[in-house]
């Protein structure tokens, strides 16, 4: 068995796109095996009894995390650790919304996130066409020039950058931080390599049936590409939100701040309230926690290239 | 296909608001200047924890009602880093708050300061502590308004319950007599230590230079010797948290003195402010005093280290003459009174000011409280100069070295200096 | 057939063609490209060409920057700090590239699947990432502690006399940040790999099942030729990562006991706008550039002679 991958690939003929019916193929072959069910029953078991014992093993040091955010200020980094709370100080989640104006960096944060995730994900999966789907002479080197850049460590360029968006008149403002990082070459390289394992089989019959280049990227690619675009943009989101050396360089004035600037207006010249930060950041992980729940939705398999079944 | 279409309009018309402009932003409002009046920026850090600045600021607009202070809101985690940048950028903020005097030295040297002796003269030269730090060539480029320097904060309720007198004239080794005795075990498990060394290199480094005499800077540092023997005596022998502990699990030198689990601490007079309003807000019951740090010799004077906080004026300010009268203000006798009343130590350091100082809500008012706070003499924690950042970072990390047990003193201290000869002074 | 030469990656058919075709497509390329290119181009390569441009100059920022030469490199290569630092670099990337990547593997594999309650156990294992770094370093310090963690201590139940100092001992400092970034960035891979599971037909298997392939031969033969393309993403973006890193290492150590655990980074951000020396910086980050840069050219090589 040299590559079994791609004989198949060759081999399947191409018919159409029409998701949903193969999809109610799929829940049919499911149902019939029944003998089998028995079997999978107990991997079942076995499955969840690993998850289990894993999520525990991830979850401590947030759990330290929520226990801090109902402590004292000075009862938080004791030693040894203190896990639970001698008394549960409450009021520090109702306090926080009024030492700082954490809805407002909320907002600002929300923003950044989902304006930079928008763009990320447009400008990203329509370069990716470009560098797998299209051929053009110079593509291989502009394409490395791209993933040459996120070897470069930020700290290295931004006063260069810094001084550059200056000039420009763009500092003190979140347009800065759009610009700079809505146009990354992370999500060229992932929807990219993703593409490629789209087979161009189906781009070859769109052409014959007289669809543009766009036209596939938005008919064909677009729609079989939901599971990556949910993790481009899952991704994009989480690393915008948590962001903190962008924004603090690039955002100045206490109105623009984001959740991240926010908490770290907490820590002192000498000391830290470590309480007030770990409630803010059990607050600030809540709206990550949404967009995966929603995004995690588009990893269910079959969907993608199921329109392959010959 | 209809949807992908129309979630492919969406973005774009998301992405064409991110450009339009910061519709989004929802902070407080940008605070604007009243008609007629100065606007006269401030770089500040952490400006809502840091009362200091906002005492200043209210004090100076009171006395001076057509200036408007804004302050500019920097975190204090990486304070220089950000100003280091805006100022590459050509920024016009007027006063540039020095958080350290190695960055003093670093924007003083490149000429991104305005020269102030005219303001030195106006205040005193001699009634202002740490200036010295501040003298270039007989140039000064900012002014201290604060003086922080170190000496012995201690419980004394474990103090009378071990029964020992509090700890007056003490030298090092008396010291750390007094730390092994007063550490102990409670009945409910929870160890007290006799006292606690927070991880900082000054602890051991900076008191030593300054009671020896010595420049960190020089390359040679026999004379931390004795210093890090007493500092390994007395975490080997159990008497303070041991420094591995202390830095991985980030130890809060608040928690352990405000808890009552150290019954004594090394540390600088910022931590006054702090411990009043903890006290005020009901969160420590812990009953304090201070003394003076413990000495080398016993001849009975008192040397201690500290380092000033200062005002400088931006090359590039936007009000420069306003930015001078306000430092003038900031670092003269208005300026002291406005920040002792919240606990904090100005420069400018008469007895009128330290008298107020002593009657605010909250301070022992013991004598040997009182003796902690007039050294004899207070020497620079990190001496001034293009080389101390360099210093700094070496001197750090074989102190980490020597304090984790990884190195012998005599080790660590000779590769300090082969460190500094070849890595910074070129030699 | 001009295009052949530039590109091994399977050819669309339509691209077999004259020279009015290869430019037809060179223009359709780029406008594709474009929009993101331009961003690309003025905020982030032009900056990044700046910054090489200092490696040759002396710059404190404040003023006009001086063209010294290879002077920094000469530093560079001539200290100590920076070997260190690029060891301990390299060391780290050993280490967390191969973990990290087989780690996320099993898991999008174990979570790859229709099971009650599957996206609390997805988010659950996305955690890690999203945990405050304070937390992180807190707590895996703690289970690190040389007496009294609960590591050691098993450790020593297991009969091994001599456990490591972990974060306190320079030897083994660094194997310990190694297993906390691993524990921390698998989940944030293991999106990538489900995302990239999603892609393979259903069909593959179903036919290798027929074949009488076992589990191992379905995953060897199917799963991980199919994957290579996600693979490759992975494989970059953790190398990339491991050797920027820095968050972690500033909260967690430091860069100590002493220097063992000091990385690239951290000495650029030191070098750099700690210290104002910017042309020194650059140069360490032109060094890091062409490491990076080497081993992704490397990969991508390898890629394209496999999926030839």
């Amino acid at each position: 068995m040299t590559n079994m991958a791609e004989d198949l690939k060759a081999e399947a003929p191409f018919l159409g796109t029409r998701i949903t019916e193969a999809a109610e193929d799929r829940r049919r072959t499911d149902r019939k095996r029944s003998p089998r069910e028995q079997k999978k029953r107990t991997a079942n078991v076995i499955i969840y009894g690993v998850l289990v014992v894993l999520v525990v093993a991830l979850m401590v040091p947030f759990i330290w995390m929520l226990s801090s955010s109902l402590k004292e200020n000075n009862q938080v980094l004791t030693v040894p650790i203190q896990w639970i709370p001698s008394e549960f100080v409450w009021s520090n989640y109702t306090d926080i919304w009024t030492r700082i104006p954490m809805m407002g960096y909320l907002q600002n944060s929300l923003y950044l996130a989902v304006v930079i995730t928008c763009l990320q994900v447009l400008t990203g999966s329509l370069a990716a066409y470009g560098f797998s789907k299209v051929r053009f002479p110079g593509r291989d080197v502009l394409f490395l020039c791209y993933i040459g850049t996120i070897a470069v460590p930020w700290q290295a360029y931004m006063v260069p950058q810094y001084i550059m968006m200056q000039q420009l008149g763009l500092t003190n403002s979140f347009n800065a931080l759009i610009l700079l990082q809505a146009f990354g070459a992370f999500g060229v390289f992932l929807m990219r390599q993703y593409y490629m394992t789209i087979p161009d089989e189906l781009c070859e019959a769109a052409r014959i049936d007289g669809l543009s280049e766009y036209g596939i990227w938005a008919r064909v690619i677009l729609p079989l590409s939901k599971p990556a675009l949910a993790s481009l943009a899952l991704l994009t989101f989480v690393n915008t939100w948590n962001d903190y050396m962008g924004p603090f360089i690039y955002l100045t004035s206490n109105r623009l701040w984001t959740v991240q600037l926010g908490l770290r207006s907490f820590v002192g010249q000498f000391d830290a309230e470590y309480a007030m930060i770990m409630t803010g950041s059990v607050i600030s992980v809540i709206p990550i926690l949404i967009i995966f729940l929603i995004g995690q939705r588009y990893f269910i398999q079959g969907i993608a290239t199921s329109g392959m079944k010959g | 296909m209809k949807r992908t279409t129309l979630a492919a309009i969406a973005l774009a018309v998301t992405a064409g608001l991110g450009l339009t402009g910061c519709a989004g932003a929802a902070g407080p409002a940008e605070p604007k200047a009243a008609e007629g009046k100065t606007r006269l920026t401030v770089s500040v850090w952490n400006y809502e924890g840091t009362p200091e600045f906002k005492a200043l600021f209210d004090g100076y607009e009171a006395a001076n009602p057509n200036v408007d202070i804004e302050p500019v809101d920097i975190l204090a985690d990486d304070y220089p880093q950000k100003v280091t940048t805006m100022l590459a950028g050509g920024d016009t903020t007027d006063v540039l708050t020095m958080k350290n005097v190695i960055d003093y030295s670093r924007y003083a040297n490149n000429g991104q300061l305005q020269e102030i002796n005219g303001v030195v003269d106006k205040v005193g030269k001699d009634k202002l502590a740490g200036l010295d730090a501040f003298d270039m060539d007989g140039k000064y480029f900012a002014a201290p308004y604060r003086q922080d320097f170190w000496l012995l904060y201690y419980n004394k309720d474990l103090f009378k319950a071990a029964g020992v007198d509090d700890p007056k004239d003490l030298t090092w080794d008396q010291y750390t007599a007094l730390a092994k005795k007063l550490t102990t075990t409670g009945a409910d498990g929870k160890k007290v230590y006799g006292t606690y060394h927070h991880i900082w290199r000054s602890v051991v480094e900076a008191i030593s230079a300054a009671q020896n005499g010595k420049d960190q800077t020089s390359g040679d540092y026999g004379y931390f010797e004795d210093q890090y023997n007493t500092a390994l005596d007395l975490q080997k022998s159990g008497a303070t948290l041991d420094y591995g502990t202390a830095k991985s699990q980030k130890t809060s030198y608040r928690t352990m003195f405000e808890t009552g689990q150290t019954a004594m601490m090394p540390m600088g007079t910022w931590y006054i402010a702090g411990i009043l309003q903890a006290k005020k807000d009901g969160k420590t019951n812990v009953n304090w005093g201070l003394a003076p740090m413990p000495q080398k010799n016993d001849d009975g004077k008192v040397t201690t280290f500290g380092s000033p906080t200062a005002f400088a004026v931006n090359k590039n300010a936007v009000h420069s003459d306003e930015a001078k009268k306000f430092i003038e203000w900031a670092a003269g006798e208005e300026g002291a009174k406005a920040i002792s009343k919240i606990g904090v130590v100005p420069a400018l350091q008469d007895d009128a000011v330290k008298d107020a100082y002593f009657k605010l809500d909250g301070m022992p008012t013991d004598d040997l409280s009182k003796k902690a706070f007039t050294p004899d003499a207070t020497a620079l924690e990190m001496p001034v100069s293009d080389k101390s950042a360099a210093t700094d970072k070496v001197l750090n990390q074989e102190h980490d070295l020597i304090m984790v047990g990884e190195k012998s003193v005599t080790d660590g201290i000779a590769e300090m200096g082969k460190r500094v000869k070849s890595e910074v002074l070129g030699q | 057939m001009t295009t052949e030469t530039i590109t091994q990656v399977p050819a669309p058919v339509h691209s077999r063609g004259n020279r009015k075709q290869a430019r037809r497509n060179t223009l359709i390329g780029w406008t594709f490209i474009l929009p993101n290119f331009l961003g690309f181009l003025a905020f982030t390569l032009i900056p990044v060409v700046a910054a090489f441009a200092l490696s040759f100059m002396e710059w404190t920022s404040f003023s006009a920057p001086k063209w010294v030469g290879l002077a920094n490199f000469q530093r560079m290569f001539a200290s100590d700090s920076f070997w260190i630092a690029l060891r301990n670099t390299v060391v780290y990337a050993l280490g967390h590239v191969p973990l990290t990547m087989a780690l996320a593997l099993i898991l999008a594999m174990l979570l790859n699947r229709k099971l009650k309650g599957i996206g609390f156990f997805r988010v659950a294992i996305f955690f890690p990432y999203i945990t405050s770094l304070v937390a992180v370093a807190v707590v895996w310090n703690m289970l690190f502690s040389p007496d009294s963690g609960p590591i050691n201590q098993f450790l020593h139940s297991i009969g091994i006399a001599n456990a490591p100092g972990w974060t306190s001992s320079s030897d083994w400092a660094l194997p310990a940040v190694i297993i906390t970034s691993v524990w921390r960035d698998m989940g944030y891979y293991m999106v990538l790999y489900l995302a990239g599971l999603q892609a393979i037909p259903t069909e593959l298997y179903e036919a290798a099942e027929v074949d009488g392939a076992s589990a191992w031969q379905r995953f060897w033969n199917v799963t991980i030729p199919s994957l290579r393309p996600t693979t490759f993403f992975v494989v970059v973006m953790l190398t990339v990562s491991s050797f920027k890193v820095f968050d972690l290492i500033v909260v967690m150590t430091g860069g100590g006991p002493g220097r063992s655990t000091t990385v690239l980074s951290q000495l650029i951000y030191q070098e750099g706008i700690g210290e104002g020396k910017f042309g020194y910086s650059s140069a360490i980050s032109l060094v890091l550039f062409i490491i990076v840069l080497t081993v992704t050219v490397l990969q991508f090589k390898i890629q394209q002679r496999r999926e030839r």
